[in-house]
């Protein structure tokens, strides 16, 4: 084992000043007497430092030094440079965090950290303008307890896809987003989002919409009205008995879109959820399934394999239903069959319908319930769609909290699902338990 | 040291259980604010339907309320609450009082809201209920605020506005005598109206009511009936003592 120099130096110092006074105590007579002396000497000298180094520590700088070199030189400076490192870390670290609070600060959108009570750890300015939260006040309470709005409390029980569209509490016509993102172990954060704007606009949107498919149909009427007058005459020239025909036709068609259209932007306008009355799922396929059967085209099947029922509006379940199986004899040849199911799963319910007809290409399924969109333009408008049919039955499932499934392969037919959750769907060994 | 430690734990529940009611009597204030919220749009984009529902939807207010009531019960039996404690719950069962009336006069909101969408509209749309709505609807939130936060200052700010909102409604009354007198046909649609901004006030008194519990839970003073300048000597009174506890 090595000593360091400074340690080697003092104790040398140490060995000397005692020898000194061992030497001096032989030369005058009473060493022990000089040696306790140097040894007190030596004391005071060590307490004196040991008393500079402890105001040093609580940060005194003015240190009087006798030595440049030494032990408790080098101590000195070893502190000195730990208190200069310590202080250059916390400038750094002030600064780091001033610009993480300057840039959180200058963020458009609201952010707030939650622990696992939904408790407010902290959130930045940007929250506190859209939500009027206060620094000194509200850090510490649940985020439930100041936005009370009964769907944010549901969505922060359970958080799940997108977040959340909610009325600001700050402003009558302000609309808020939030989503929560779990992080860390159980920390939440929540992020906010003024979308007036973008419900404003979108709002104008359907509005528009509604109002233009409103006012195209009564000169519409007019028109089919007189068409048909005009046929009915009989005194039509030859050369334009088919003009006429296909305008009645095509006339007819423009109808048929308008009206899906004013049926679609209410689906969307309609409250979240739909009504609960009590329909018979069997009752209300089979008249739809006997309609198909009696045109010419594939052979239509259906297999009521559950007497469940289900709760939700009538014209919204048969606008599903009807447009589904209308689609899969479209886009079926004659010699092709279609099979409407209605079975239990899972606790629900689902209704199928499985075509074995041309099928869709994998990567357009995904877009089939947009509005207007055609897998093959010529062929669906031949076959008289309105192109909505699909976003009517995607809106209307949604408002029953259903869901829409889409398997299919070119050329062997398409299979579309429509699972009902367990909450829509009466068994009718329910509805026995419930009377009991 | 094993005692210490199941008093603690009891304790312990005993914070959680309070916290939990406090908790729900806010998330039933949330429901009162949306049903007050959807019975004003009824009124003001006169649709019938959603008057009808929120008159429906009046039953979850209710059944909320006799729940916490039911929890409130179980406290008081169970574990003899004291002072601050005792004040809570105390506070507790009369604000639900309070928040179960506001839905009711929502759910009368939404009924007449149904029937005024039957009839023809006024020119100005209801211009001087959307603006007592709109005020009756920041009491309701700053009072329910004020509770959040046990903040006596939010309340009595909340309770110096309500008469603003008196005087609102007593505009809109006279108003409407004016009308009726000068065209008898409108007497229906007048009257409906009255109420409805009747009914706007009385939840503007509850808002009212509750901020009051809030100043009795915060410093043990009973505030009922003394009028806004006692209150707010009360209020500064008792943040002084709470300021100075060490």
């Amino acid at each position: 084992m090595t000593l360091p120099s400074r340690w080697a130096s003092q104790i040398a110092a140490l060995a000397g000043l005692l020898a000194t006074a061992l030497i001096l105590g032989w030369w005058f007579g009473g060493p022990g007497w000089w040696l306790a002396g140097a040894a007190l000497l030596y004391l005071v000298y060590t307490l004196r430092h040991l008393y500079w180094l402890d105001r040093a520590l609580d940060g005194h700088r003015r240190v009087p030094l006798f030595e440049t070199r030494g032990l408790w030189a080098e101590a000195f400076a070893r502190v000195d440079k730990l208190r200069a490192k310590a202080r250059n870390r916390k400038k750094k670290y002030h600064r780091l965090l001033r610009e993480v609070r300057e840039s959180t600060g200058a963020l458009a959108d609201g952010g707030i950290i939650l622990n696992a009570d939904n408790e407010i750890m902290w959130f930045n300015p940007a929250a506190a303008r859209l939500l009027g939260l206060n620094h000194a006040t509200d850090i510490g309470h649940r985020i439930d307890n100041l936005l009370r709005h009964p769907d944010f409390a549901a969505y922060l029980k359970a958080p799940s896809g997108d977040g959340i569209t909610v009325a600001s509490p700050r402003n009558d016509a302000g609309w808020l987003h939030v989503q929560i993102i779990p992080y860390g172990t159980d920390q939440r954060l929540a992020i906010i989002r003024d979308v007036t704007n973008e419900k404003n606009v979108e709002r104008t949107r359907r509005d528009f919409v509604a109002n233009a498919s409103h006012e195209l149909r009564s000169p519409l009427t007019v028109i089919s009205g007189y068409l048909e007058a005009l046929q009915d005459a009989g005194d039509v020239p030859e050369a334009w008995q088919v003009p006429v025909a296909e305008m009645q036709r095509q006339a007819e068609r423009m109808t048929r879109i308008l009206r899906d259209l004013i049926e679609l932007t209410r689906l969307e306008t309609a409250d979240a959820s739909a009504a609960r009355d009590f329909i018979d799922v069997g009752g209300m396929l089979k008249p739809i399934v006997q309609e198909f059967r009696g045109r010419l085209g594939p052979t239509v099947e259906l297999a009521l394999e559950t007497d469940a029922a289900l709760l939700g509006k009538e014209s919204e379940l048969h606008s599903i239903f009807y447009n589904l199986v209308n689609n899969a004899v479209r886009f079926t040849p004659p010699a092709g069959t279609v099979r409407v199911v209605w079975r239990a799963a899972d606790g629900g319910a689902v209704f199928e319908v499985i075509d074995s007809g041309i099928g869709i290409p994998e990567e357009q399924i995904p877009r089939v319930t947009e509005r207007f969109y055609r897998v093959d333009p010529g062929r669906s408008r031949a076959s008289g769609g309105t192109g909505l049919g699909l976003a009517i039955v995607k809106h209307a499932l949604q408002r029953h909290e259903g869901e829409l499934s889409i398997a299919s392969r070119e050329g062997e037919g398409s299979t579309f699902s429509c699972r009902f959750p367990r909450d829509r769907v009466v068994f009718r060994s329910d509805a026995v338990s419930a009377v009991l | 040291m094993e005692v210490e430690d199941l008093g603690h734990h009891i304790s312990r529940r005993f914070n959680e259980d309070l916290e939990r009611v406090r908790n729900s009597v806010l998330s039933m204030g949330g429901l009162v604010e949306e049903q007050l919220d959807r019975a004003v749009k009824a009124l003001s984009e006169g649709d019938s339907q959603l008057g009808l529902q929120v008159a429906e939807d009046d039953v979850k207010v209710n059944r909320m309320e006799v729940s916490i009531d039911e929890e409130c019960s179980r406290i008081l039996a169970t574990r003899a609450p004291t002072a601050g404690d005792l004040r809570l719950v105390i506070a507790i069962i009369k604000t639900i009082t309070d928040l179960e009336r506001i839905g009711d006069e929502a759910e009368k909101i939404g009924v007449l809201a149904a029937r005024l969408a039957t009839v023809e509209r006024p020119s100005t749309n209801y211009r001087e209920l959307r603006n007592l709505a709109r005020h009756v609807k920041q009491m309701v939130h700053g009072a329910l605020n004020a509770f959040a936060r046990l903040d006596t200052k939010g309340a009595l700010d909340v309770v110096k506005a309500d008469s603003a909102v008196d005087e609102e409604y007593e505009s809109i009354y006279r108003q409407g005598i004016t009308f009726t007198m000068e065209d008898p046909r409108t007497i229906t649609r007048m009257l409906d109206m009255t109420f409805t901004a009747r009914a706007l006030e009385r939840i503007g008194d509850h808002a009212k009511n509750i901020c009051e519990y809030v100043i009795f839970m915060v410093h043990g003073k009973d505030v009922r009936h003394i009028g806004v300048k006692n209150i707010e000597a009360e209020v500064e009174q008792g943040t002084r003592r709470l300021e100075s506890r060490p």
